[in-house]
């Protein structure tokens, strides 16, 4: 781990140096960070703030794994509090800063947890409003509402959903984020600074470059775009590993240990319904004791989450029928509506746990750590290893310190000051909805997404009136809206431009939108625009592996609908 | 004469009626709203995968008979057609909506797309699409998008198509877009040999063979999403042909089956019909003719009574399911069977499209006395446009004598 001192530490004996690449190099930079989810976008925002010149490469799409598949909030952690003091208070620290950078991007989610009747309940009552009393001294770091308890009638009368004995409960406040736009935000403020950031791009090779010293040595990165094939070879005097639960694959590329990043992968699903079911989150326990809630989140309902040892493809990561049955059995036990709720969706990602042998899931720590690989014999080069989204910027910082100093670079972290793109200010939605003669709900989505940038999707349109057009109605996206998140933020494909505006995650799956989309991003991108159909295939083929798992009645005769339509419209075969 | 039942009024319901009055059976037709027809796009498959190539098969008699009276459709004999879609592929079908462009005998030509500020119709993109689709580069077809506004009022601008389509039911209406489409072709300049519009060509008949007779050169609409007008179209044409065959239509829902006695029928009102036998069309998930029901249990310890299989069919009919051959049994999971096992959406062979009823031959339930069933409510038949016409044609074929 990071030696206090900032000094390198020495290499252990049989420690080789990485193999020497002296081919040519297409560009320079003083860092290459490698993983394009809220570590990596983190740290290149925070280096780019610092003047310092970064590249860097995403295998997939900005926020593809845990980032973007997370329970949607900058929580504080209280799950953490009894075993992790520290995570609990970086956690609420940072939720704090992040609601100054990107205000459009938070929303309160007031928790509720209602506890059993019975003596045994009251008992945990007290239990839970002394824990939630102990949170407290937190919630003023993140602008959060102190706990109030619940009598049983105030309770139902807050959420008439909750049935069962009840001896009362608790609350307790909570912010809700979109975690893959928290990612694209920070790698576009990156970018505009200075950055270049190379997503579907994967690296094949980490390896030293000819001459200079041995301890400050240069870096060659090769990787390759696995849309075009197109390789880049870049130069750097850093490099930075962040590419979460991939860490131990990434590091594998340079030769380094591989054990000293090794990280436990746990996977977590969630489902998504179609509506919001309640007015606040619900937090109970599942069969075997463990926490799940359910929130309302930005336009839906979401339940979550599983925590399990994976050993699959984390390229490849989705939920299976059983952990949705876990979810919603737990989540029936005090919410009993959401059994004839209808799920449109389910999603699933692995987190980056810290290694223990021994343990269960639960107990696992969430603390992050910054391995240095000096010790393998390769000075400046970095893992990082844990973490989570609601201290991600200070995880970021940490790294980027380590960084600035191995360069020299007197500049000071400024992320928690400076907003990100659009979070300078939230414009009035319903003032654009009125002005530019959009819907109110399309208007709130768009500043939701975009805070003041929204005025440049807006200001699109009104050049192009055929870009108000809604693509995606579920959501709703307009044309402008998916032509901008291509040119402006990196989208270059129709799971990007998803992944960006949620276009296609609605009840319909995507029927109406996903070829329309795939049209959009291949004429901005001068693809093929059979290309972009093909995008399209894709794109709805993986929805409906995500989505079936959760299928109920409802949702299955959609599904028909879908499918037929499919058949009829896009085709399930290439047309090569 | 005997009576026939006919529950359900989609293509397959409306085949069996047709057949089953041209028989001279006197025939009821119960008609519980809108269904898998009703939705469909307007292109006549007889293949759930049309990307496999294939040629033309001759039409079941019975087929052909049901598509005549409709007159609303175009089988050829010879080949198949190519359609366009909105989605932007050009793909074959073994028949289409009249209304709907055949692109079949074309090639080394231009085909114009109207340009036009419509949220839902990017001339432009569109016309880049299908002229990069294979029959097309084959072909050397060339889409050209032109401007021309083809919407004449305010509010046509965020209308649905199948609405837009009713508007050019009017001939003087069709008569305005008619000129609009000859500018076009004169700004073109060059040869244009096709003229590929949005589905907007009428809703009471349709007007593509009109404009086409106007302007000398092939006519016609794009494929439609669900809940265009092609839908609409066939139950103008249903209509017709029902009232010309003498069937009489009840617009109601049908709860039961008289489990006795044979072909009598219980209406969500509590009537009843009588008569000699029924044929059920009632369509499958889409249509409401078959439910996916996971199973009812949240937890060990509250396991519903009356455990099921993870389908059933909606009217209370005493009629088991089948796939592959086989009854569907009780899944071994108190929670219902995964529905990943069965219900993979892209594979032609899930569960979800072969659960059904099991029916012989002519369509007749096995097991049961004059029960037929159509469609996509039977088992292990693909689910598509002709397919239900002919086992709709079969069943009503056989109920009649």
């Amino acid at each position: 781990m990071t030696a206090a001192n900032g000094a390198s530490p020495a290499p252990d004996e049989g420690a080789r140096p990485l193999p020497v690449d002296d081919g040519a190099t297409d560009a320079a930079a003083d860092v290459v960070i490698i993983g394009g989810g809220v570590n990596g976008t983190g740290v290149a925002r925070d280096l780019a703030l610092r003047g310092l010149k970064v590249i860097l490469f995403e295998r997939n799409d900005l926020a593809f794994g845990a980032s973007g598949n997370s329970s949607g909030m900058i929580h504080g952690g209280p799950r953490y509090l009894l075993s992790t003091p520290s995570v609990t208070k970086s956690s609420c620290i940072d939720s704090g800063y992040i609601q100054q950078i990107a205000p459009n991007l938070l929303f309160r989610i007031p928790f509720l947890v209602p506890l059993p009747g019975g003596p045994r309940g009251k008992i945990t009552l007290e239990l839970y409003d002394a824990f939630f009393r102990a949170y407290d001294d937190y919630q003023p770091l993140k602008r959060g509402k102190l706990h109030t308890r619940l009598d049983p009638s105030e309770l139902s009368r807050l959420e008439p959903g909750i049935t069962g004995a009840v001896s009362g409960g608790v609350t307790f406040d909570e912010w809700g984020v979109d975690g893959g736009r928290l990612c694209v935000l920070n790698a576009v403020d990156a970018r505009e600074r200075g950055a270049t950031i190379h997503v579907h791009s994967t690296v094949e090779r980490i390896a030293r470059a000819p001459g200079g010293h041995p301890d400050r040595p240069e870096y060659v990165v090769v990787a390759h775009d696995v849309l075009t094939q197109k390789r880049t070879r870049v130069r750097a005097s850093v490099v930075v590993n962040a590419t979460g639960a991939w860490a131990p694959i990434t590091a594998a590329l340079g030769g380094l240990s591989t054990k000293r990043v090794r990280v436990r992968p746990a996977k977590g699903i969630h489902v998504v319904f179609d509506r919001r079911l309640s007015n606040y989150g619900v937090m109970t326990d599942a069969i075997d004791g463990r926490q799940i809630f359910i929130e309302p989140w930005q336009n839906m309902s979401v339940i979550g989450t599983t925590d399990d040892d994976y050993y699959g493809d984390l390229d490849d990561v989705s939920a299976t029928s059983d952990e949705v049955r876990y979810l919603v059995q737990g989540i029936a036990q005090v919410f009993p509506a959401v059994r004839q709720a209808r799920a449109i969706g389910t999603y699933a990602g692995v987190r980056p746990t810290l290694y223990e042998y021994g343990k269960n899931e639960d107990g696992l720590s969430r603390e992050h750590a910054v391995v240095d690989h000096a010790r393998d014999g390769a000075p400046r080069v970095y893992s990082m290893i844990g973490g989570k989204l609601a201290s991600y910027r200070i995880f970021a910082e940490e790294m980027s310190d380590r960084v600035a100093r191995d360069l020299s670079s007197a500049s000071e972290c400024t992320t928690h000051k400076k907003p990100l793109p659009g979070g300078d200010r939230v414009p009035d939605a319903l003032a654009i909805a009125r002005e530019h003669t959009i819907t109110p709900v399309a208007a709130r989505r768009l500043v939701y997404r975009h805070g003041s940038r929204a005025l440049r999707i807006l200001a699109r349109m009104q050049r192009k009136p055929r870009e108000r057009a809604l693509v995606c109605d579920c959501e709703p996206v307009s044309e402008a809206e998916v032509r901008h998140s291509v040119l402006e933020e990196m989208a270059r494909t129709v799971d990007d431009v998803s992944r960006r505006t949620r276009l296609g995650l609605g009840a319909c799956g995507g029927m109406r939108c996903a070829a329309r989309c795939g049209q959009i991003v291949a004429e901005e991108l001068r693809l093929a625009p059979r290309e972009g159909l093909s995008q399209a295939r894709r794109f709805l083929e993986r929805q409906a592996k995500m989505r079936v798992v959760a299928m109920g009645p409802d949702q299955a005769r959609q599904e028909a609908l879908a499918l037929a339509h499919l058949r009829s419209s896009l085709g399930t075969k290439e047309d090569a | 004469m005997r009576r026939v039942t006919v529950v359900g009024s989609g293509i397959a319901g409306t085949a069996a009626a047709i057949v089953a009055a041209s028989r001279g059976a006197e025939v009821t037709l119960i008609d519980g709203g809108v269904g898998a027809t009703v939705l469909a796009p307007g292109a006549l498959d007889d293949d759930a995968l049309w990307t496999h190539a294939r040629g033309a098969r001759a039409l079941h008699p019975l087929v052909a008979l049901v598509l005549e009276k409709l007159a609303a459709y175009h089988v050829p004999d010879a080949v198949p057609v190519v359609v366009a879609t909105a989605a932007g592929i050009v793909r074959p079908a073994r028949g289409r909506d009249r209304a709907v462009l055949d692109l079949s005998a074309l090639s080394e030509t231009t085909v114009l797309v109207p340009r036009m500020d419509q949220p839902t119709w990017d001339g432009a993109a569109l016309a880049r699409t299908w002229s990069d689709a294979r029959f097309a580069r084959e072909r050397r077809l060339a889409f050209v998008a032109i401007p021309a506004q083809l919407t004449r009022l305010v509010d046509e601008r965020d209308l649905p198509d199948a609405d837009l389509a009713e508007r050019h039911d009017a001939p003087e209406r069709l008569a305005w877009m008619g000129s609009q489409i000859e500018d076009a072709i004169r700004r073109a300049g060059g040869p244009v040999g096709a003229v590929l519009l949005p589905s907007w060509l009428g809703i009471e008949r349709e007007r593509a063979g009109a404009l086409s007779d106007r302007l000398g050169i092939p006519c016609g609409e794009a494929l439609s999403s669900p809940g265009g007008p092609s839908g609409l179209r066939f139950e103008r044409a249903r209509n017709r042909s029902l009232t010309a065959a003498r069937v009489q239509v009840t617009r109601a829902r049908v709860t039961r089956l008289a489990a006795s006695g044979g072909a009598r029928v219980e209406l969500e009102s509590g009537a009843t019909i009588e008569g000699d036998a029924v044929v059920l069309a009632t369509g499958g998930l889409v249509g409401g003719g078959l439910e996916y029901t996971p199973g009812g249990a949240v937890s060990a310890a509250a396991v519903p009574p009356g455990a099921r299989p993870t389908f059933h069919v909606t009217i209370d009919a005493g009629l088991t399911l089948s796939a592959f051959g086989r009854s569907m049994e009780l899944p071994g999971s108190l929670f219902g069977a995964p529905p990943e096992t069965h219900a993979w959406p892209f594979a032609a062979d899930s569960l979800l499209e072969h659960a059904g009823v099991a029916v012989d031959e002519d369509g007749k339930v096995r097991g049961l006395g004059r029960i037929y069933a159509a469609g996509e409510l039977v088992a292990d038949r693909p689910r598509t446009w002709l397919d239900a016409a002919l086992s709709g044609a079969r069943a009503g074929a056989r109920a009649a004598t």
